[in-house]
Order: C-alpha cells, then sequence, then structure tokens
C-alpha cells in the first residue's frame, strides 16, 4: 500500500507538471499545444547531451533543458503562433499548426540525436528501504521532489509576483486585461515560454530515470491532454490534481491490475470516459464555452 | 483651451456596418460628459474607438493634443486614460485584492500603489469588507465598485466609463452615480459617461451628447437638456 502511493506520488508529481505547462498555455492563449510531448522529449536529450554526453554537471544540463524550451517556446508563440491566430478565424487552425510542429520537432530530433533510447549515468546511487513496505531508489526521490519543488515555485510565481497575475487576469477576461495595460502579444510569449520551459524541465528530470526516446513524445502528449481533461482546461489546480490522480492510477494499476496483463491504461481509458461524461468540464472546470 | 479629449470626424465600422458616421465631440479637462442615446447609437463604439480596442477608419483622435488613434489598447493605460467596459468584467476567479492590483499594473512606486488602494477601499468600503473575496462571487453592485476602484488604481486623468447602471438594482445605480460624482469633483479626474440611464448621466454630467445611428444629433449642457423637448421625448420619456 504504502509502496503505490510513493510510486504514484512520484509518477504525479512528474504529471502534474507536464500538464501545467500545457494549461498555462491553453489558458492564456486558447491553444492547445499537440506538441508538448516533443518539447519534452527535446529538454530530456538537451539534458543527456550535456550530463551524459559532455560530462558535465547535471543541473547544468537540467538547466540548460530549461533554457532552450523557454527559447523554443518563445520562439513558437512569435512566429508561428501569433500570425496564425491573427490572421485566422477558425480555431483548429491553432490545432493544426501544434500538430504540425509536433511532426516537425519530432523531425528534428531524428535528425539531431538519433532514433536510439538514450540513457544518463544515475545522479546518485542507493536505495531507500523502508522495512520493506517503501522500496525507492534515492534518484527516484530526489526527482520527485525537485519535481514537487518546480510546482510550488510556479504556484508561488502565478500567485504573488505581478507577470503571474497579468498572466492569470489574461486568461480570465483578455479585454479587461488589456484595458489594464497588459500587453497580450508579450505576455502571451512569456506564457508559452513558461509552459515549453515545464516540459523541457520533466523531460531533463526524467531522462535520468526513464532515460528518453524518440517515440516518447506522443503518448505524453496524450496523457497531458488526459490529466488536463480530468481536472479541467486551462486551470492550474485542475491540472495538478489530473497529474496527481493519473500518476496514483497508474501506480495502481501496475501494482493490482498487472496480473491481468498490459490492461492499466485500458481500465485508465475507459474510467476517463465514463467520468467525462458525467463531468464534461474536469473536476476543477469551468464548462467549455 | 484646448480640450483634453478631441474626436475629429471619427468613423468606425464593424464588417462594413457602419458604427460611427463622422463623430466629433469634445471633453475639456475636470469635466463630466455623458453620451446618451438607444441602444447601438454608437455610444460603446466611441469608447472603443478611443481605446484603440477598435481601429477607427477615419478621422483622427487627440488626447491632450496629441494623437491618439494607431495607439495599442494597452498602451492607452499609461497616457491616463482607463476605460470601465460594459457589463462589469471583474477578474472572477481573483480576490479582489489581485482585481485592485491589477488596476495598477502599469505603476511602479509601490507606496504610492498603496495610498491608491487606501484611497479605493475608503471611497468603496464594501470592497474592504470582501477584500480576500473572489471577485466572481461579489453582487453585480459590488462588482461595479470593483470595477471602477481598479480603474482608479491606474490613477487616470479620464475615465471612460461603459454603461455603469446596466444590470445594477437601482438604490445601488444612486450610489455609483455618486461616487461618479465624488470621483470627477474630488479626485479631479475627467469622465466620459456611456449611459441608457439619461437621467442619471445628465443629472450628474456637465454636459452630453444625444447619439443615433452613428452621429450625434443633439449637444449641449446637460441641465438644458433635461429640459429640452426633443431629448425628453426621445431619451427621458418611460424612464423613472
Amino acid at each position: 500500500m504504502e509502496q503505490i502511493i510513493a510510486n504514484g506520488l512520484y509518477l504525479g508529481a512528474q504529471y502534474a507538471l507536464i500538464a501545467l505547462g500545457l494549461t498555462l498555455i491553453f489558458a492564456l492563449m486558447n491553444v492547445l499545444n499537440f506538441a508538448h510531448g516533443q518539447m519534452y522529449v527535446l529538454g530530456g536529450f538537451v539534458t543527456y547531451t550535456i550530463y551524459a554526453q559532455l560530462g558535465m554537471p547535471f543541473v547544468a544540463g537540467l538547466l540548460a533543458s530549461a533554457v532552450t524550451l523557454a527559447v523554443v517556446g518563445a520562439i513558437v508563440e512569435k512566429f508561428l503562433f501569433r500570425p496564425v491566430i491573427k490572421r485566422s478565424l477558425r480555431e483548429e487552425s491553432t490545432m493544426l499548426l501544434a500538430a504540425g510542429i509536433a511532426f516537425f520537432l519530432d523531425a528534428v530530433i531524428l535528425l539531431a540525436f538519433g532514433e536510439k533510447q538514450r540513457g544518463v549515468p544515475k545522479i546518485i546511487h542507493g536505495v531507500l528501504n523502508w522495512d520493506f513496505r517503501i522500496i525507492m531508489p534515492y534518484d527516484r526521490i530526489l526527482i520527485g521532489a525537485l519535481a514537487i519543488a518546480v510546482i510550488a515555485t510556479f504556484i508561488l510565481y502565478m500567485q504573488y509576483s505581478k507577470t503571474g497575475r497579468a498572466m492569470r487576469a489574461l486568461a480570465q477576461d483578455r479585454v479587461a486585461a488589456q484595458l489594464m495595460g497588459v500587453d497580450v502579444n508579450r505576455y502571451s510569449m512569456i506564457g508559452f515560454a513558461l509552459g515549453a520551459m515545464l516540459a523541457g524541465i520533466v523531460g531533463g528530470l526524467l531522462v535520468t530515470i526513464t532515460g528518453v526516446n524518440l517515440g516518447m513524445g506522443g503518448p505524453t502528449s496524450i496523457k497531458a491532454f488526459m490529466m488536463v481533461m480530468i481536472g479541467g482546461a486551462g486551470v492550474i489546480s485542475g491540472a495538478i490534481v489530473g497529474g496527481f490522480i493519473l500518476g496514483m492510477m497508474e501506480s495502481i494499476g501496475l501494482t493490482v491490475l498487472s496480473q491481468y496483463g498490459d490492461i492499466t491504461y485500458l481500465v485508465i481509458f475507459v474510467t476517463l470516459m465514463v467520468f467525462l461524461s458525467f463531468r464534461p468540464q474536469g473536476l476543477m472546470g469551468k464548462p467549455w464555452g | 483651451m484646448e480640450p483634453l479629449l478631441h474626436l475629429d470626424k471619427v468613423e468606425l465600422y464593424y464588417d462594413h456596418v457602419y458604427a460611427l458616421k463622422g463623430v466629433s465631440i469634445d471633453l475639456n479637462e475636470g469635466e463630466t460628459v455623458a453620451l446618451i442615446g438607444a441602444n447601438g447609437a454608437g455610444k460603446s463604439s466611441i469608447l472603443r474607438a478611443i481605446t484603440g480596442l477598435n481601429p477607427i477608419h477615419r478621422g483622427e483622435v487627440h488626447f491632450q493634443g496629441s494623437r491618439l488613434d494607431g495607439t495599442r489598447a494597452s498602451d492607452i493605460v499609461k497616457l491616463g486614460i482607463v476605460m470601465v467596459p460594459e457589463g462589469r468584467r471583474v477578474f472572477p476567479y481573483m480576490s479582489v485584492r489581485d482585481n485592485l492590483l491589477m488596476g495598477a499594473f502599469t505603476r511602479d512606486d509601490k507606496a504610492a500603489i498603496k495610498q491608491s488602494l487606501d484611497g479605493v477601499l475608503h471611497r468603496f468600503p464594501r470592497l474592504k469588507e470582501r477584500y480576500s473575496q473572489t471577485a466572481g462571487t461579489l453582487s453585480g453592485g459590488e462588482q461595479q465598485m470593483l470595477v471602477i476602484g481598479r480603474a482608479l488604481m491606474a490613477k487616470p486623468k479620464l475615465l471612460l466609463l461603459d454603461e455603469p447602471s446596466l444590470g445594477i438594482a437601482p438604490k445601488l445605480v444612486q450610489d455609483i452615480a455618486r461616487s461618479i460624482l465624488a470621483i470627477n469633483r474630488d479626485e479631479k479626474v475627467s469622465v466620459l459617461l456611456v449611459e441608457q440611464n439619461s437621467r442619471m448621466a445628465l443629472s450628474i454630467s456637465h454636459r452630453a451628447y444625444a447619439l443615433a445611428t452613428g452621429n450625434v444629433v443633439v449637444a449641449g449642457q446637460s441641465k438644458d437638456l433635461l429640459k429640452d423637448e426633443r431629448i425628453k421625448a426621445a431619451y427621458l420619456g418611460g424612464e423613472i
């Protein structure tokens, strides 16, 4: 039991961080970023390159992932989403654009890093064994704790900084925010950069545990959408709750359901479909439209 | 003396439907000017033309002697023009406090912001009682006080009010009218007031323009317009 909860918390923290980035971008720009998973993978490869290939400290790799993805996010917003949103009359255009960016990033990653699974040396060795009730390697504990620290920092930033307040205002009422002097272009770019940066950070964190490969992008995006749907789109608390719920479900599923075969995600999808038919706006969400 | 705000033959249309057909209005420093008229007469379009929410197609807008049209909506605030949009539009999931602080978004001097905050809470004691509450849970009248307070946090020279009495309980309409009077008098803020409640608008303004289908049809001193037969027939008829 304790083991399931510990695994769920560890997974949930990573997932919540991924979902936070996705939901921030959605809340600010009404864009579903299909390329979120690819941004996560790119973050993994950057840390791999800095830490495993160049032999620099892990922290340097993690910072490089964050900065790289923030820059990628800012560029993608400024030169791709902004002009499309300005000209397009239909919301589907941004979805197509996001899907296009996903394929593009896949191709870039394939060219730059190849198709092989890559791992990095362990950041710390040893395993915590609490009376055989919880057995967890120290590196997982550290990565889980780092993820939770990043989540906490992000929430505090959104809640108490002037920039965070402006982004919340923009998400809640675009026109009113503009009339208070919030520059929509500038804060959309900051928000997109932040969201992409969070994806990059998770990539850098998780490469130390699971490694990274090209194929992880798509499934990660799908998981991120699921979390956001569980919690409610565009709501920060929803993304966090959704992340931890999915992490917990996966942890329970892998322990309890594995004896019946690889059906964890089958059960999760069915549960999600039933849940959404009763509560389409998610747990914390406001109804669509 | 040069007017604070001057609109010169402004034309504006949405998808080829004319909203303003060459409107010229002036507002002098310290004045409260009302724009009255029926729905669709173009009152709100004038405010949207001033703030840059909608680009104008012909004509010019001047503020303090410089050209205003073409300036982005988010840059207008720094010049001292703040608009309170129709329908209140608080930030619904933010606290009253954060809503008010958003009003001071373009300001940096913490001490001065604190002073403005105290001033607003003094003017609207209800907001003080609701200080940590989420804005979406306030009543309509309280939300109207909040958006006016939020606008004052920007320290405006010119306050643009779009239908502040719309959907508010009659008792509170009087409170809001009194606040607008006091803001104009005590804080030397010039006010451009768009209202369907013409009697209220004329009773708290110095001058007024009556609009119909995108044109100014009558202009004059508010106290004269209150007695004007044309205005009475067209705008004051059924109202109490």
